[in-house]
């Protein structure tokens, strides 16, 4: 049998180089409008942001929530257990290698992990026992110990889990399956990002659309402050107010459209800003809480110090993906625990427990969860073992050859672990598979093949999986 | 049956060069399927004499194979996909991991090789798998008879007896074997380009127009600019007229300055050009060459191009303080024409050239534009093969339109750039070496304000403060740590009172830390670690976060402080250091080839760092030798590869370097390149709309002593630039993309981010015109300001405006460029992100974009300090609203739109009457809340902004009255207006 596997780097010449017509669509563009529907008529798919078919129809994904535990959660720690690690706490070893990077070199000690585990739910999942919310919907997880990365480093690490290239640049995973599939609500942007208060090391890099169109680029809802840039007018200037200046800009701008009957783009700009003024209104009553009922904010943990506010964007996240959003992605972190995992780890666990296992029974309750594929991983792992913190900080380092990841709904094999890494968690043994294959098996979860979604820039044909990858079978139901 | 028939089988209609997949590919394959289908008892006896499929397999099997299915099935013998090895007849028959064999010699139907290649079959998956990398129709074709025709596979000796039969009778169709060092294979290095994709390397081609405009400006003959387009005309077409005056200075004035034409401006060149239009064009010209603000504009191109940034990227985004100093170099180089030669020999070779002279060493900047940086993360080896692998690619790119990169890991694919030219290009910087260099201040660089330094300071005593205070309450924690423990602190209080002793000279960050230096000595000595206190004991996640931001702090400060001092970011030749870390600024060493290694390149198979294959010496790129007799030799000694190498790409006979810049610099004028891919001329790749034109002005660059001003003149004084945008093509029936794209009318364009922003200071007066200096920071969105942004354990500091406006409101191309922290307002508007050489700029249309330009706070104060301005400068309202159109669009506002904006301002003064702006005070302090990464919990610290309490603001709607409030919304209005964002 032929496997799949083609020429690295091989491309051809443009299919699809963006048109000026598509990049007059802006963010939001294209629903209501009276200008852009004629302009539409004239080019009936020229909308890069309409919904569309994937190339395998039948998958059951639709959307994406990816939890994006930025820092690099230890797998030891939360859901792979190393009984072994008791029996060799403490033990002192040198790493030995070329390839051996600065914090690899001096005197390491091997760490037990903290936290004792169960076996969680009908299916016996592993998870340490302060998972206790999560542990109740431990059947719904598919876990995945075979990942492995390329980098060591947090900018680079974070660059390849979500856009496939260490070194920035190249359009986020929300970006190509907005690309792949459009999006379905034509009034929010598709691929949303709910960061933290602090953007993550490598900047909003890590949601950009890259070289595909601008579109494509993920939108930031600051937690705090205005969630987007300027969305509304200084204070003093009052809504009627700015209409009266968007219609004095409209009465200016037909007037010199009239004359270059033939400048499309003149019209597209009009255009949004009618938008503009749409989404003013519209994005903070999504972005409002107030009004879900209590129980269910109680089941997120929202009102609760520690869950307050991962519980605030799980919720957000539901009420997005309900609204046709295709693709949103949480932070949290920073998982960076060299120091004290116990203290470390055990408060961000605490942080993210209870409102992750509260999105995932909502979204099933809601019958949405076998429609959105729900992500949860970090860059990388962390080390069995500790450096020369002198085996009192307990702590890990990065470790790019061993990790745990695990996805929910969206067509994934629930109730399973595949793969394993060896009896220390130092490197993934079983199931092994490069961050690349992971990412075109998401894709192929949500209809897209890698092969087919490409774009051409600089010379070539790209891909989010830079070369092509491999599906992982195992983590498809 | 006549031999030639095999090859001529397919239908003429598919053509060799129409390779690439076509979206409704899948139906042809279909037909061609159950065509094949219905004909193939046909096919076996078309086939029938076995030397023809013999032969197809030498022309077509063989290569195909290679190009598509080895990489996977046979290249890497350990990595062979599937168990399917394609390398022999006997291992393709043997089959793969699914026990069938490879094909069925005859039957092609029956063939798994040819049934995953149709990608239809149901059995087996579709090969090759990419997409995009599927086989043509007609290479289908060639699989279908080959192994109808029995599937021979001639030995070698055979396959070279069938090629010399046919060398002549295949050269005509297939193109043509170029040249080159050679490939990782035979069969790379003696494969067949189609001719039209190699246009890049052929030589210019001569031309009848001779060099320059100069007869044509005594009135000999056409422009040869527009003799050279008219040739390519559509049949029919009548090209648009002139521009109007108006509309001529204005594009001619924001494409060179990349600044408005002023009032005065336009109507002394309206009235100049009603006599005489042609000189009034040439004097305009020389007017704006002139202006230092031209080598503004140009440098923000040239910017794109190169990557220009003040920071590093990455985990770090340290800042390079000295980046400022290339910035002004290129700004410099345009101002004074600098011969292109010597521009380009400079940035890659400065410092060779004259290492004393500082404004050379200031050139070399340019190989230090890409992203990079070395933690404790990272292994320095691959750290170093990024940077090699950067600047290889780098110089391809920028100089002569060709990304290097695809060659790094294998022959290139469809280019004459065999992997062995990649590394002789890297074994050009393989000695050399990263350094901010010493480089004395130069009379005409701009070295005023570096009076903020000042703030700086502040934040470095602000740190060893913190840092002094922790460390006296660790030594309070360990006595409480020693109590609790029960432990006998005597030892470790002899240790403490002995540092302690040795004072202040102690710390050499310039603050005493007892603490750690104890804990040091203690270990030194042999002590238990369970003895004495652990590090950072009984910190607070407070205190733990606040150690980590001082200690990091300082570091950062090591690079902030370096803008002020002579140092250049630059390179020097030398071994390779050995560093596990970079983290402060590197400097040079007293005998760069004492220690480290000297490089020897050698090609890294795969592009792996660590496997090294065959030894590489220094090169260039040898295509060039056969195609255009361009040959240079690179020394091996380690000092001069570069000049020699920057020798070459600049040399007159190079045809990429020559075409490469004309065709940017054509971009810059009309928007749309000739050749379509500015930094790639390889065969993916557009080709030239224009060839001869492009060639034509690349011969007359070179013999004008490379000179940009005269490129400027040449390309801007002809028709071609001087159509109008209008569409009054009379009888036309092209659409308005086919007569731009044939210059019968003039592209308009959306101005840039920096365009736009300067373009609103200029109109409003507030427009500091000052050159060069040291980066300023205007404000941006305060909340993309105060953004906490993570760097390597901790927090960038955050964007604090400059104090003063006049050092605020400077252009663009001198605001402090992050990669790590873009303004959002520029973002939105397409600067591109410094990552990537941008060979041309998108202008999308987005919604944030209105956020940015009608919700901001700049373009607030924009309005209000427009509104004042006209306020001040007029006499009555109708001529206030009249000076804001001159101001913005360059022109007289007719009778109905001045009663339409004074209707507004009436309609909005009572309303500005009853508005009530909050004042904004400035930010002093910002609050930073993160997870502390130590112990997982929140913490949070106030970061103090000191400029801010120097800090003079805009012009505030407090500030004015209703009145000019209510004009101001006009202002705003026009901002956002088309007329102004477009140039037409």
């Amino acid at each position: 049998m032929f496997t799949k596997r083609y020429f690295p780097c091989a491309g051809a010449r443009a299919l699809h180089v963006p048109t000026r017509r598509e990049f007059v669509y802006g963010l939001g563009a294209s629903l209501g409008s009276v200008a852009l529907t004629s302009l539409l008529a004239a080019e009936e798919k020229a909308n890069p942001l309409a919904p569309k078919e994937g190339h395998f129809p039948g998958a059951k994904a639709k959307n994406v929530i990816f939890l994006m535990m930025e820092g690099g959660p230890s797998h030891i720690d939360t859901f792979d257990p190393k009984p072994m690690l008791e029996k060799m706490h403490l033990k002192e070893f040198v790493r030995e290698g070329k390839q051996k990077s600065a914090m690899e070199s001096g005197k390491r000690y091997y760490v037990r992990s903290p936290f004792p585990f169960i076996k969680a739910g009908q299916s016996g999942a592993d998870m340490a026992t302060n998972w206790s919310h999560l542990a109740k919907v431990a059947d719904e997880l598919c876990f995945f110990r075979g990942c492995t990365v390329d980098s060591v480093n947090h900018p680079t690490a974070m660059y390849q889990m979500n856009t496939g290239n260490r070194f920035g640049g190249d359009p986020g995973l929300g970006s190509w399956v907005n690309y792949g599939l459009g999006s379905v609500n034509q009034d929010l942007p598709g691929f949303i990002v709910l960061p933290e208060v602090s953007y993550p090391q490598g900047g909003a890099a890590n949601w950009s659309n890259g070289y595909l169109p601008a579109q494509f680029q993920g939108t930031p809802l600051r937690p705090k402050g205005s969630p987007i840039l300027d969305l509304a007018p200084p204070p003093g200037v009052t809504p009627e107010h700015q209409r009266k200046n968007l219609d004095l800009i409209a009465k200016l701008n037909s007037e010199h459209a009239a004359t270059r009957p033939d400048h499309e783009e003149l019209v597209a700009r009009m255009d949004s800003y009618e938008l503009a003024f749409r989404m003013q209104m519209q994005v903070p009553e999504t972005l409002d809480l107030s009004k879900e009922d209590e129980k269910t904010k109680e089941q997120y943990g929202i009102g609760k110090d520690t869950t307050d506010a991962f519980g605030r964007k799980c919720l957000l996240a539901r009420k997005l993906v309900e609204k046709g959003v295709r693709f949103v992605q949480l932070y949290h972190g920073s998982w960076d625990s060299h120091d004290y995992i116990e203290r470390a780890h055990g408060n961000l666990v605490a942080g993210v427990d209870q409102p992750i296992a509260a999105l995932i029974a909502d979204l099933k309750e809601r019958g949405l969860l076998e429609s959105t594929l729900v992500v949860w991983c970090g860059e990388f792992g962390r080390t069995p073992d500790n450096g020369v913190r002198g085996g009192t900080a307990y702590g890990r380092d990065h470790n790019p050859n061993a990790m745990t990841i695990w996805l929910a709904g969206g067509g994934c094999k629930a109730g399973h672990t595949i793969g394993a890494t060896d009896e220390l968690g130092m490197e993934a043994v079983e199931g092994k598979a490069h961050v690349r294959d992971f990412h075109v098996t998401l894709l192929r979860l949500l209809g897209l093949d890698d092969n087919k979604l490409s774009f051409y820039h600089a010379g070539r044909f790209k891909q989010l999986s830079q070369f092509g990858g491999t599906v992982i079978q195992d983590l498809i139901a | 049956m006549k031999k030639e028939s095999l090859f001529l089988w397919h239908s003429p209609a598919v053509s060799r060069d129409n390779k690439q997949p076509r979206m409704n590919r899948l139906h042809s394959v279909h037909r061609l399927l159950f065509s094949f289908a219905l004909s193939s008892a046909a096919l076996t006896q078309l086939v029938a004499a076995a030397d023809d499929a013999e032969a197809l397999f030498v022309r077509r099997i063989q290569p195909l194979f290679s190009e598509k299915c080895i990489a996977c099935h046979g290249q890497e013998e350990v990595k062979i996909k599937g168990g399917f090895d394609m390398r022999s007849r006997e291992s393709i028959l043997a089959g793969g991991d699914s026990g069938e064999p490879g094909l069925v010699a005859g039957k092609p139907l029956e063939s798994p090789l040819y049934l995953a290649s149709t990608r239809e079959h149901e059995d087996w998956e579709a090969m090759p798998p990419k997409e995009t990398d599927k086989l043509y129709a007609e290479a289908l074709g060639w699989i279908e008879i080959w192994i109808a025709g029995g599937a021979p596979w001639p030995d070698a000796t055979r396959a070279v007896e069938i090629t010399k039969a046919n060398e002549a009778a295949w050269a005509a169709e297939d193109g043509i074997i170029v040249k080159t060092t050679g490939g990782l294979s035979p069969d790379w290095t003696n494969r067949r380009y189609p001719t039209e994709g190699l246009w890049g390397y052929a030589p210019l081609a001569t031309s009848d127009f001779g060099s320059g405009i100069s007869d044509w400006e005594k009135g000999k003959g056409e422009h040869p600019v527009d003799a050279l387009i008219a040739k390519h005309f559509p049949v029919g077409v009548t090209p648009a007229p002139a521009a109007d005056a108006r509309t001529f200075i204005r594009r001619a004035t924001f494409d060179l300055t990349g600044l408005p034409p002023t009032p005065e401006e336009i109507a002394a060149f309206e009235a100049e050009s009603i006599p005489n239009p042609q000189s009034a064009i040439r004097n305009l010209l020389d007017r704006l060459l002139e202006s230092p603000h031209y080598g503004e504009r140009m440098a923000q191109h040239w910017l794109d191009v190169v990557r220009y940034a003040d920071s590093s990227g990455f985990a770090n985004d340290y800042e390079r303080g000295n980046a400022w100093r290339y910035r002004d170099y290129v700004v410099r180089s345009f101002n004074t024409d600098k011969p292109y030669d010597q521009f380009i020999v400079e940035q890659i070779a400065g410092d060779e050239l004259d290492p004393a002279d500082p404004e050379k060493v200031i050139a070399t900047g340019f190989l230090r534009m890409g992203p990079w940086e070395l933690t404790g993360m990272e292994v320095a080896k691959i750290a170093r093969q990024r940077f090699l692998d950067d600047v290889t690619n780098s110089v391809g790119e920028v100089f002569i339109a060709h990304s290097l990169q695809c060659a790094r890991c294998h022959d290139h694919k469809f280019d004459p750039v065999p992997t062995v030219d990649y590394y002789s290009i890297q074994a050009v910087f393989a000695t050399t070496q990263l350094v901010e260099r010493p480089a004395p201040f130069l009379p005409n660089e701009n070295t005023e304000g570096f009076g903020e330094r000042a703030y700086l300071e502040k934040r470095r005593a602000e740190y060893l403060a913190t840092l002094a205070e922790l460390d006296r309450i660790l030594l309070e924690n360990a006595q409480a740590w020693f109590r609790e423990n029960g432990k006998d602190p005597s030892g470790w209080n002899a240790a403490v009172e002995a540092i302690a002793a040795q004072g202040e000279k102690g710390g050499n960050r310039g603050f005493s830390e007892v603490f750690g230096a104890a804990r040091n000595r203690l270990m030194k000595e042999g002590v238990a670690e369970s003895d004495f206190p652990p590090k950072l004991v009984g910190f607070t996640p407070e205190q733990f976060g606040l150690e980590r931001v001082a200690r990091k702090g300082l570091e950062r400060l090591r690079w902030e402080v370096d803008r002020y001092e002579p140092y250049a970011l630059a390179v020097y030749n030398g071994a390779t250091p050995q560093m596990k870390s970079v983290n402060s600024p590197l400097r040079l060493p007293k005998n760069p080839f004492a220690a480290g290694e000297l490089e020897q390149t050698c090609i890294l198979t795969g592009g792996d760092p660590f496997a090294s294959g065959e030894k590489v010496k220094p090169g260039i790129l040898s295509v060039l030798s056969s195609t255009a007799g361009l040959d240079g030799a690179v020394p091996e000694a380690p000092e001069g590869r570069r000049t020699a190498f920057a020798k070459w790409v600049a040399h007159p006979d190079n045809p990429l370097t020559t075409r490469a810049i004309v065709n940017r610099v054509w971009m810059w004028h009309f928007g749309e390149p000739l050749a379509g891919n500015p930094n790639n001329f390889g065969s993916t790749g557009k080709k030239p709309t224009h060839p001869e034109l492009l060639d034509w002005l690349a011969a007359t660059f070179v013999e004008s002593g490379w000179s940009f001003k005269e490129l400027h003149r040449t390309i801007m004084t002809s028709e071609a630039y001087r159509r109008s945008s209008g569409l009054e093509v009379s009888g036309s029936k092209l659409s308005r993309e086919e007569l731009e794209k044939t210059y019968a009318a003039f592209k308009p364009r959306r101005l840039s981010a920096e365009e736009l922003r300067d373009a609103m200071l200029a109109a409003t007066g507030e427009l500091n015109p000052a050159l060069g200096g040291i980066p300023n920071r205007p404000e941006i969105n305060l909340e993309a300001a105060m953004q906490p942004r993570q760097v390597m354990g901790t927090f960038a500091s955050a964007w604090v405006p400059n104090p003063l406006r006049e050092e605020r409101h400077r252009r663009s191309l001198y605001a402090l460029k992050l990669r790590g922290q873009a303004d959002p307002m520029m973002e939105v508007f397409n600067a591109p992100t410094p990552d990537f050489s941008c060979e041309r700029r998108d202008a999308s249309t987005v919604t944030p974009q209105v956020f940015a330009l009608f919700n901001s706070r700049a373009s607030l104060g924009r309005s209000l300090a427009l509104a004042t301005r006209v306020l001040r400068e007029t006499e009555t309202d109708e001529a206030a609203i009249d000076r804001i159109f001159a101001l913005l669009l360059g022109r007289t506002a007719t009778a109905a739109e001045i009663a339409t904006c004074l209707a507004h301002w009436r309609e909005m003064t009572p309303v500005q009457e009853k508005a009530v702006y909050p004042e904004v005070t400035p930010p002093l302090t910002v609050r930073r809340e993160a997870v502390e990464e130590n112990t997982g919990e929140k913490f949070s610290f106030d970061e103090r902004l000191h400029a801010y309490a120097d800090f003079v603001p805009d012009l505030q709607p407090g500030a004015c009255d209703a009145r000019t409030r209510a004009l101001a919304d006009v202002c705003l209005a026009l901002l956002n207006s088309n007329e102004f964002a477009y140039v037409y």
